[in-house]
């Protein structure tokens, strides 16, 4: 049979071909080199090396939510989790090298009366275990939460639910005492990075750097996967799972795998954050936290990985310039911002780049 | 012979046991004692102590006189008798027998040694105990008595315990009493007050008996062992049920609060399959409802305050249920099909309504008048305690259900919501304007939050950020009773809430909540849909 | 040689009874038409068959040794079940020639891909439209790019529900002569539809379901004569 169809009805509106190169993405990436560059060459104020740095951390978060929920359509509320884990085992990182080095304990270790760090801490004194273990944690973690809800067919508000319901329960966990993790208190006064003094003006330099290379290497590597077969069959999942189960692809191992890498990229960004901060404690698990991070990829544009990004620069540069300044407003900002973006740009704030809304089929949110 | 019966007759009186009268205090000799030395006032404070049980009041009434002058050095005791001073060192009192002025020009003021001091401390605190004017003098007795309570006769201690008017303090006597009366030499009493702490189970029963396991008797006396393991197993288990009933009873008030949060959640969902992250706040704002209606009683009608919690009712109601419309006429009507947005936007609803109470009205615990039919309680059995609190929202909690499954059941309204959540494109087709049951649903999914609300206030504390504690348990009840089903609803409600409860003694409450989330994903492991879901085609 | 058995199967939702004791064999090389009523349950049939709703009692051999029952929506995809969807299901969010590359799926190696799928633009008519994303395509194109997508692993059992719901009268001949070019010996193809002309252009023989029963099975003309066909469904 050949011949072309008739079509009787204009066709709907949108792009016509799919966009093989992101431009977007690419002038990120370079901006982040470019201003990584900047930052060593210029030396700014120390304030704003630092706001930089977690900027960037942010800005990783949440491509790595972005990457489950845009690409994948699975809303994860509990995303916190994985970034606490990073931020944990970093934390145990620079105490325990801080101990290694000077022999003078933590302070919660002191308060809890112990006379040294607890047995599992072994080892984390060595960068190169704590960055796979906090890897490979936050992808256990992930596994076996993903496993269960995948394979159950737990999806949609369900598994947001229960995502939040697991951040909760890792938070009320965490602020126990006992844990030998600061219980709520937390973990602090970290001494050294790598053997140099913590608050020197080089070490964070060199923080903010990393993590501003981190997100490029991040953003164009997430950009290669959904621009390869992989990305393409994340797409077909998010549009009708079942249509691509009937087509004999096992959705579910595609989905579990796509979770676990965005698990540990969003471990990534906690580990790069809790050096600059100086401080983890177990309000990072609060599940509200795990909500506004799906707030920064709505307001940035969901299903673009730049708009990710603005996203969480845009919402975290706003709250640091506001709390300073307005501390009570920004409450009220941030939830009119969110009401705006979800009646008005309902792709976030790259619609009115574009001056129309996309089209319904190409949303990638629901 | 005529002598020979006399002498008989007064040897066979000598004998015979003297009547009550006998029982009278011999005041001279008493008063006599007291003037005398040491040893004979120690003995004339004992004998007062070991009497005291039989000796009438007014007997006692002198004695407390006595003693008390004693110890504060205003006992005058000249040749004969003794005076009573009205301060230390005064020039004249009052005869102690007569009652009749006295000048004392050479009278000695007898000193208290500390051997005499204690017995006499004892002695007073016996009459204050059984003579004191009000609870507050006789709990002072009480503590002076027990100091030395050893000493003091169980007679003693029942005949306060019998004339005893105040409650509490009665409650204490008793204690004392048994204490006493569990360390008697005598085992026959002792065995006897085994049996009466078995009588009345408590924990405090139970660890009294224990600690007698300590006693050379247990392991000397086969009866006194006997008695007390029957009698701590009687209590033990006694105290086991009782405890029961109270996980029980917490169980169920837990469960009802958690189904009231969630009734509304899931017929919103079920409705609209929209999660609404701002019910706890709904939860919220009936609490500070119920806060407004108090303060308006206290302002306009101060006479009917304890009615507030009544009245609140229907005002929380509404007014949430209001707020509840004007979200969903506002933004949820323009997010029609996208859930995952409406969550956001909820979410947004929910940081803007805790902030904005936060920012009016502070961020401090309000504090509620709690009216008597919801303070206290009755206990029942053992420890456990039927408090009013609790009842109130377990039968507020059974009252919401058999409303809304009225509403849902005999209503147009009702039916309009239950054909919408089974078949929204069908029932559109049929002329339903779903839009308008759309909001009227979330109105009343809302209002029942508010009434939630209003439950709780009796049993935990309210501010602005309570909501958060009641969301994720409420999801996790939604999910698990199925989508749409009130029956679901309750019955995860309840599984959750016993849960919880069960396993929060036993590992700690933050344990409780992993163990049920766990327990949740596995169980929708097997049936993804929840408890009570209607299971449809695709 | 495949072909499909369906033995004794009972599908119910709660206390509802969708199928109840359906049997149904298609020969290989057959087209079958499955026509019915609405709620009859042909769709949930369907889904038995491609795995997404599991029976209460009843089998469904692929061929003589594979039972659908027992296996997963992709497993029973692999063993070379393909179905087309009432609502046409095709990506919309990719190209067209990245909803057929898909479509293959791991059956078609990947040096032959790029073959398969010019072959099977070719019989859809979608060639021009190729690098157009499938949200773009109107009523008519998406069924036909999700025929496509379904014949580019060369199914060994084909299901189509209802393939030419919203097609004008040419376009439905049209779909008519491409079904019947399906036919393959080692094929059985399983048809539900309601178009009564489409049907006689197609099938083989028909199935005629009712409230969960088969209340007819023969050529289309045995069942216009029916008399309980004809007081159940077609009318007169």
């Amino acid at each position: 049979m050949s011949g072309a169809m008739q079509t009787v009805l204009a066709p709907p509106a949108g792009p016509a071909r799919r966009a093989v190169r992101d431009p977007l993405v690419a002038g990120l990436v370079g901006l982040c080199l470019a201003v990584a560059v900047g930052l060593l060459v210029a030396r700014p104020a120390p304030y704003l090396v630092n706001a930089l740095g977690q900027l960037a951390a942010f800005a990783i978060l949440a491509v790595s939510l972005d990457l489950v929920w845009g690409y994948l359509g699975i809303l994860s509320l509990g995303h916190g989790l994985f970034f606490a884990i990073g931020g944990y085992v970093c934390a145990m990182h620079l105490l325990s090298h801080g101990v290694a080095v000077t022999g003078v304990l933590p302070d919660f270790v002191q308060f809890m009366g112990w006379k040294s760090l607890p047995a599992y801490w072994a080892g984390l004194d060595h960068p190169a275990y704590a960055l796979v273990l906090a890897l490979a944690l936050a992808g256990l973690v992930a596994f076996l939460f993903g496993l269960a809800s995948f394979r159950s067919r737990v999806n949609g508000v369900y598994f947001s639910i229960i995502s939040q319901a697991l951040v909760y329960v890792a938070m009320l966990l965490m602020y126990r005492n006992d844990t030998g993790l600061g219980g709520n208190n937390g973990m602090t006064g970290f001494p050294l990075l790598f053997g140099w003094p913590m608050g020197s003006p080089g070490v964070a330099t060199g923080l903010a750097v990393a993590a501003l290379v981190a997100l490029a290497v991040v953003l164009a590597g997430t950009r290669l996967l959904v621009g390869s077969a992989v990305g393409r069959r994340m797409l077909a999942c998010r549009d009708d799972e079942t249509r691509l189960r009937t087509l004999g692809y096992s959705t579910t191992r595609l989905k579990l795998g796509i979770w676990c890498l965005s698990a540990m990229i969003a471990a990534l960004a906690g580990i790069l954050y809790v050096p600059q901060v100086g401080i983890i404690n177990p309000r990072v698990l609060a599940p509200d936290l795990s909500i506004e991070i799906a707030v920064w990829v709505a307001i940035g544009g969901l299903g673009r990985l730049g708009g990710a990004v603005i996203g969480a620069v845009l919402v975290n540069g706003l709250k640091f310039w506001l709390s300073a300044a307005m501390p009570e407003a920004w409450p009220f900002i941030l939830s009119g911002l969110v009401l705006v973006v979800v009646l008005v740009l309902p792709n976030g704030l790259l619609d009115l780049v574009a001056l129309r809304p996309r089209p319904t089929w190409l949303r990638s949110s629901r | 012979m005529p002598v020979l019966r006399a002498v008989l007759v007064l040897v066979c009186l000598a004998l015979v046991p003297a009547p009550a009268a006998a029982a009278s205090l011999d005041r001279v000799g008493f008063v006599a004692g007291l003037c005398d030395d040491a040893a004979a006032q120690v003995r004339a404070a004992e004998g007062l102590i070991q009497s005291a049980g039989e000796v009438p009041a007014d007997d006692l009434a002198f004695a407390a006189g006595l003693l008390g002058a004693l110890a504060e050095r205003r006992l005058a005791c000249p040749a004969d008798g003794a005076l009573l001073l009205d301060r230390p060192g005064a020039s004249e009192g009052r005869d102690a027998l007569t009652g009749l002025a006295r000048a004392t020009p050479d009278a000695r003021v007898p000193v208290l040694g500390l051997r005499q001091r204690a017995a006499v401390e004892t002695a007073r605190g016996v009459t204050a105990l059984l003579t004191g004017p009000d609870p507050a003098a006789r709990a002072a007795g009480l503590a002076a008595a027990e100091r030395r309570i050893a000493t003091v006769p169980a007679a003693v201690l029942d005949r306060a315990r019998d004339a005893e008017s105040d409650a509490g303090l009665k409650e204490r006597i008793t204690g004392l009493a048994q204490a006493a009366a569990l360390s008697s030499p005598d085992p026959v009493r002792r065995r006897a007050a085994i049996a009466a702490v078995a009588a009345h189970p408590s924990g405090a029963a139970q660890a009294r008996l224990a600690a007698l396991k300590g006693d050379p008797a247990y392991a000397a006396d086969h009866a006194f062992r006997a008695a007390l393991d029957a009698g701590l197993a009687t209590v033990s288990r006694a105290v086991a049920v009782g405890d029961g009933l109270a996980v029980v009873y917490n169980g169920l008030s837990f469960a009802s609060i958690l189904f009231m949060a969630a009734a509304g959640l899931a017929i919103i969902f079920g409705l609209m399959g929209v999660i609404n992250l701002a019910q706890g706040e709904f939860i919220m704002l009936g609490a500070y409802a119920t806060y407004g209606v108090q303060e308006a009683f206290r302002r306009l009608a101060p006479g009917l305050l304890d009615l507030y919690l009544v009245a609140a009712i229907p005002v929380a109601f509404c007014a949430v249920a209001l707020v509840g419309i004007v979200v969903e006429a506002l933004i949820l009507r323009h997010l029609y099909r996208r859930p995952l947005m409406s969550l956001l936007a909820t979410w947004a609803v929910s940081l803007f309504l805790v902030n904005l109470v936060r920012v009016t009205v502070g961020t401090q615990n309000l504090q509620f008048v709690m009216p008597a039919y919801v303070s206290g309680g009755v206990p029942l059995y053992a420890d456990f305690v039927v408090t009013w609190n609790r009842l109130f929202a377990i039968g507020f909690a059974a009252a919401t259900l058999v409303l809304t499954l009225l509403i849902l059941r005999r209503t147009p309204l009702g039916l309009d919501i239950r054909a919408v959540t089974q078949n929204r494109d069908m029932a559109a087709c049929l002329g339903l304007p779903t839009r308008r049951v759309d909001r009227l649903a979330f109105g009343l999914g809302s209002g029942i939050a508010g009434l939630a609300g209003v439950a709780l206030c009796p049993i935990y504390s309210v501010n602005p950020g309570m909501g958060s504690g009641f969301i994720v348990d409420s999801f996790m009840v939604v999910v698990l009773g199925g989508v749409g089903s009130l029956l679901g609803t309750l019955v995860a409600a309840l599984g959750i809430g016993g849960a919880n409860v069960l396993i929060e003694p036993v590992s700690g409450a933050v344990a409780a909540k992993v163990i049920v989330l766990v327990g949740i994903i596995l169980f929708l492991q097997r049936r993804p849909e929840g408890l009570f879901a209607v299971r449809r085609r695709r | 040689m495949t072909g499909l058995v369906i033995e004794a199967l009972t599908v119910a939702f709660g206390r509802f009874t969708a199928l109840d004791g359906v049997s149904l064999a298609v020969d290989p090389g057959e087209v079958r038409a499955v026509i019915g009523p609405n709620g009859a349950g042909k769709t949930t049939l369907l889904d038995v068959i491609s795995g997404i709703t599991k029976p209460v009692s009843g089998r469904v051999m692929l061929g003589d040794r594979i039972d659908l029952t027992t296996r997963s929506e992709a497993e029973i995809a692999r063993a070379g079940v393909r179905r087309k969807f009432q609502k046409p299901s095709v990506f919309p969010a990719l190209t067209v020639r990245e909803n057929l590359e898909i479509g293959c799926g791991p059956a078609v190696p990947a040096g032959a891909r790029a073959a398969r799928i010019a072959s099977v633009l070719g019989e859809i008519g979608l060639g021009p439209r190729a690098d157009i994303m499938a949200g773009r395509l109107s009523h008519g194109e998406k069924q036909w790019l999700e025929i496509g997508m379904v014949l580019a692993a060369e199914p060994a059992l084909l299901l189509l529900d209802e393939p030419v719901a919203g097609l004008s009268d040419a376009e439905t001949a049209q779909t008519a002569a491409l079904i019947r070019a399906l036919r393959r010996p080692d094929r059985a193809i399983l048809v539900i539809e309601h178009d009564m002309n489409f049907v006689e252009a197609v099938a083989d023989r028909v199935t005629v379901l009712h409230e969960g029963r088969t209340l007819y099975e023969g050529s289309l003309r045995g069942a216009r004569s029916d008399a309980r066909v004809i007081e159940v469904f077609l009318g007169r």
